[in-house]
């Protein structure tokens, strides 16, 4: 990945380039402890915690505007071709992902106030079964885009269909859950919202997987991607 | 400090340390002394010439035994930097220290570039040069940011954080600046040092969780046990058939609670030390064929056939790992699919060798139309890595989609199988899973209702067997 030693005539560029890598790198470990504490809060009933998620959210913005600047300057200034422009250009993609991974950690952190309000069921574990597996899928991506390992970023992209898997059965034992007591329904949407944004992020996973594959081989992953249920579907 | 350049040290041979074990030359020399005394103690007339022949004798045996435990203890260590001569004092010896401390240790220069990494600290992150920037190899913001603090001249700090993928791991680092003499406008570096918190957080949650499920799950039976009793005391005291009756129930109660404890202690054994990889040699066909001839007659008696596909008798399954726990697990996935099948129906126990990844997780065709395909525990992604497979098939009823990412969760049972003589502790599948993370190996499902289930496990293939494999 890092084009050290490729050879710019402009020597500071590779410098520049190597920066924007390692800052995206630096955004992606931001989102993946969102994510991570998102999910600890949720399990811990950690209030404070999930406040802080909340709270860190801003940081992630703030990096992604000035990752974004220095995107610009780089295109304006530098005229990248070929990999150097995958490379400026995958960054602009991913930290779009990575920003909007950071809104729905944030969105279920938010909810652990009122979760935090009933006693906890096995569904919980649900969840943070579901939500460890997410955030190793994004924690493969962004090593895949700190190695430049395409074929682990496909793999994590295959591999996807895995967290459809988890989310239909959540979203069934959740209706189940809901339909048994009344006053189960507010908690249990709730955890349909963390459940939903689970599965967001690991969408997000999955774009950055295809960003990554593109920005190493310079071609497009056209394979359909497998896909797991889709509860949305059931008529159930 | 200002050179990092040229470091002689890292030279790697693979030295054999000598043992700690008397050496050779001091149980010859002992040997000689002894036998000089007895020589002395004759020519004086002290002992007879029987006794001086028993007693060199022995004292020969002796030696030569203590010589065989010098020469069998004698093992080769991890490669080590070579025994070099230093000056006391000085950079080469602090080096020379660094190299060989086990604490990964880093020195982060200005921009976060990683000026200097000891082998230790390399192999903690995975990192193939120095030069890197740190946050691509360690993305993790709190370090991150202790360490810009650092390289600012502010105070140092000790941040804590925790990584669950691939494998759960608890790290506390310790950031500290330190000053150099260098002509740049920048002298600041930061020291990072890690240290690998695993084991003590693990144990401490260990305890924690075995008092919880001791507790939680031994108190049902332990209660019935006790009304049982109370009854036979009380109001059976004479009826000899309710007596019977209850007496029977209370073993089987027992029964249990004894199985609860058991997969509750190996459990806690194999959670304990999940992180820690074997290094012991197992031939998984060989196990496989153990635990299908143990069970071949469970599997009579109640009128099912259990089958093994295996590779040649002559080409070995090889992998690093415990040969009990392996055997446990194969043994419980074989267990288990004979618990839910039926009478006249078949198991099918296959061994699989030299497999990629994707090829291990499941099979290449689906077992039916809608069958649901998950995994349930999986190594970090490398696609160079082969895998040695075992996959249990039954043709029982098969397990609903919705059961199957809990089916690894400990006292879960599918809803139906809560009670009854043959029920499960729900640990058997918790069980399997902690044991294959900790062989860093993989756990799928697959499962179609009416159709049958397929639990495959697979384990990264020791390195030497695979050549020896892909040689023939």
């Amino acid at each position: 990945m890092a084009p050290l030693g490729r050879g710019h005539t402009v020597k500071a560029f590779s410098g520049e380039l190597e920066q924007l890598t390692a800052d995206v790198a630096r955004m992606g470990g931001l989102a993946e402890s969102l994510v991570s504490d998102a999910i600890e809060a949720l399990v811990t009933r950690d209030i404070d915690l999930a406040m802080s998620v909340v709270e860190r959210d801003k940081k992630l913005d703030d990096m992604q505007r000035d990752i974004e600047k220095q995107i610009l300057r780089l295109l304006a200034l530098r005229q990248p071709m070929a990999g150097d422009l995958r490379a400026t250009i995958s960054a602009l993609k991913i930290i779009s992902d990575l920003e909007r991974v950071g809104d729905l950690a944030k969105s279920s952190a938010r909810r652990v106030k009122p979760l935090s309000e009933i006693e906890p069921s096995a569904l919980n574990k649900a969840v943070e079964r579901m939500g460890r597996l997410v955030q190793g899928h994004l924690n493969q991506v962004l090593n895949a885009y700190a190695t430049g390992k395409a074929e682990q970023a496909v793999g994590v992209w295959a591999r996807d269909d895995d967290v459809d898997e988890h989310y239909a059965a959540l979203f069934r034992e959740l209706l189940t859950f809901m339909a048994e007591d009344k006053r189960l329904i507010g908690p249990g949407a709730h955890l349909l919202f963390v459940a939903k944004n689970l599965e967001r992020i690991g969408d997000h996973a999955t774009n950055i997987a295809e960003v990554v594959h593109f920005l190493v081989t310079g071609e497009e992953l056209t394979r359909e991607r497998p896909r797991g249920p889709r509860p949305e579907l059931d008529a159930t | 400090m200002s050179d990092f350049d040229g470091n002689p040290l890292l030279s790697s041979s693979a030295p054999v340390r000598t043992p700690d074990r008397p050496r050779r030359r001091d149980i010859v020399i002992t040997a000689g002394l002894g036998l000089s005394i007895l020589i002395v103690l004759l020519s004086v007339g002290v002992i007879d010439l029987l006794p001086f022949l028993a007693s060199a004798a022995a004292l020969s045996a002796l030696a030569f035994v203590y010589l065989l435990t010098a020469i069998t203890s004698a093992q080769p260590l991890p490669a080590r930097a070579p025994i070099a001569t230093l000056k006391s004092g000085g950079e080469s010896l602090a080096d020379a220290i660094l190299d060989r401390l086990e604490t990964p240790v880093l020195l982060i220069g200005p921009g976060g570039r990683i000026e200097r990494a000891n082998p230790a600290a390399r192999a903690f992150l995975g990192l193939a040069n120095e030069g890197a920037l740190l946050s691509t190899v360690l993305r993790q913001p709190s370090i991150l940011e202790a360490v810009s603090a650092a390289l600012r001249g502010e105070s140092g700090s000790t941040v804590e954080y925790a990584t669950l993928s691939p494998h759960e791991s608890h790290v506390r680092a310790f950031v500290e600046p330190i000053k150099i003499e260098t002509d740049g406008a920048l002298p600041w570096r930061a020291m990072l040092c890690l240290s690998d918190e695993t084991s003590a957080k693990r144990a401490e949650r260990m305890r924690a969780d075995f008092l919880a499920n001791a507790s939680h799950e031994l108190r049902t039976p332990l209660a019935s046990l006790a009304g049982f009793i109370d009854t036979l005391r009380g109001p059976a005291r004479e009826d000899a058939k309710a007596q019977a009756r209850f007496l029977s129930i209370m073993s089987d109660q027992t029964d249990r609670m004894r199985r609860l404890i058991d997969d509750l202690l190996s459990l806690s054994r194999v959670e304990m030390n999940e992180h820690i990889l074997p290094d012991t040699q197992v031939d998984i066909a060989q196990v496989a064929s153990e635990v299908v001839m143990a069970l071949e007659l469970v599997a009579q008696n109640r009128d099912m056939a259990i089958e093994l596909i295996a590779p040649p008798e002559d080409e070995r399954v090889l992998i690093h790992g415990d040969v009990d726990q392996i055997h446990e697990v194969i043994e419980n996935l074989t267990q288990n699919a004979l618990k839910y099948s039926h009478e006249g129906q078949r198991v099918v126990v296959e061994v699989l060798s030299s497999l990629s990844r994707d090829a291990s997780e499941h099979l290449p065709e689906r077992i039916g139309e809608m069958s649901a395909r998950l995994t349930i525990a999986a190594p970090a992604l490398d696609s160079q890595a082969r895998y040695g497979v075992i996959r249990v098939r039954d043709e029982g009823d098969g397990i609903d989609r919705r059961y199957l990412p809990r089916l690894s969760e400990r006292f879960y049972r599918v809803d139906g199988q809560k009670s009854g003589p043959k029920a499960g502790t729900g640990l058997g599948l918790a069980i399997v899973k902690h044991i294959v993370t900790r062989h860093r190996g993989g756990f799928t499902v697959e499962s179609a209702p009416g159709v049958g289930s397929v639990f495959t496990v697979f384990f990264p293939l020791d390195q030497r067997s695979a050549k020896s494999a892909a040689a023939e």
